[in-house]
């Protein structure tokens, strides 16, 4: 779908939800609630998140009318939840505190000399393409188990990520953090999902 | 000289094609070394294309309906509020 036709269409779901339309609010409820899930579960716990953004849709109601199209929905949005949450948080006197002190993963640093080579090579020596590895379903499987266990600042950053089309501007925008922090978060995720996929290929186990 | 742990330090600036000429010159030396790292580097690119495919995250239906729900409360007090 192109840009031009994704602002069309946000531009009618807009004014419908402006107009207290309820199919609207059907709509942008499944569009948007994963992502606002994820800005939740970046601060607090499942079930806490899970109120967040069901708090942030009931004041969305009333004040949809007063958005003015700056941002684009899905920001908007996004920060509604960050918010709220943060304020739930400075309630509570607690932070989100994280560990930035390296870009490699522990199970990932282990596997190298202290010289700097490897001592425990990737173990897999013919790559196949993402395509058939995704023809896989225990891996697909196996794919969401890990994604489930990821910490939740590293999955959080990676969803947002992925869901502003990779602009790294908004994303720290509405997670409050530094660029350099949102790559390290992003760095340790991937690197987790490779140790699983080479894991998984030579032992056929999740 | 690049270090293999270096290289995998970098390896996801490197595919997101976010370091300057030297760095990325310097990476794809060792590549051509470094059947090792080559190994890795592919593996990480096709991590990365699996997450892609899975980030869009699937909604508890049940949830949804309790967000229809309180929505439809809301809308019925705003329009309760304001009267025409
Ligand atoms: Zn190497």
């Amino acid at each position: 779908m192109s840009i031009a036709v994704q602002h069309q269409d946000e531009s009618q779901l807009l004014h419908r939800l402006q107009a207290g339309h309820a199919d609207a609010f059907h709509e942008a409820v499944r569009t948007y609630t994963p992502g606002m899930l994820a800005v939740a579960r970046y601060y607090t716990d499942p079930s806490s998140a899970e109120d967040i953004v069901q708090d942030s849709w009931v004041s969305v109601v009333d004040a949809i009318r007063q958005f003015e199209g700056r941002a684009s929905l899905k920001t908007w949005l996004h920060r509604i939840v960050a918010n709220r949450a943060k304020n739930l948080l400075r309630k509570q006197g607690r932070e989100v505190t994280m560990d930035f002190a390296d870009a490699l993963d522990p199970a990932l640093a282990a596997r190298f000399k202290p010289n700097g080579r490897w001592a425990v090579p990737p173990r897999i020596s013919t790559v196949e393409s993402a395509e058939a590895l995704l023809e896989n379903g225990a891996l697909s499987e196996c794919l969401d188990k890990h994604l489930a266990h990821l910490p939740e600042n590293q999955r959080s950053a990676l969803l947002l990520y992925e869901a502003h089309q990779r602009r790294s501007d908004e994303v720290c925008n509405i997670l409050d953090v530094s660029a350099s922090n949102l790559r390290v978060l992003l760095h340790r995720a991937r690197q987790k999902i490779f140790l699983m996929v080479e894991q998984f290929q030579e032992t056929g186990e999740c | 000289m690049l270090m293999c742990r270096e290289l995998a330090t970098k390896a996801s600036e490197y595919l997101d094609d976010r370091l300057g000429a030297g760095e990325r010159l310097s990476i794809k030396m060792h590549l051509l070394m470094c059947r090792r790292c080559r190994a890795f580097v592919g593996q990480l690119r096709n991590s990365i294309t699996l997450m892609e495919a899975h980030s869009s995250q699937r909604l508890a239906p049940a949830y949804a309906e309790r967000l229809d729900h309180e929505i439809q409360r809301a809308l019925a007090n705003a329009s309760g509020d304001n009267p025409g």
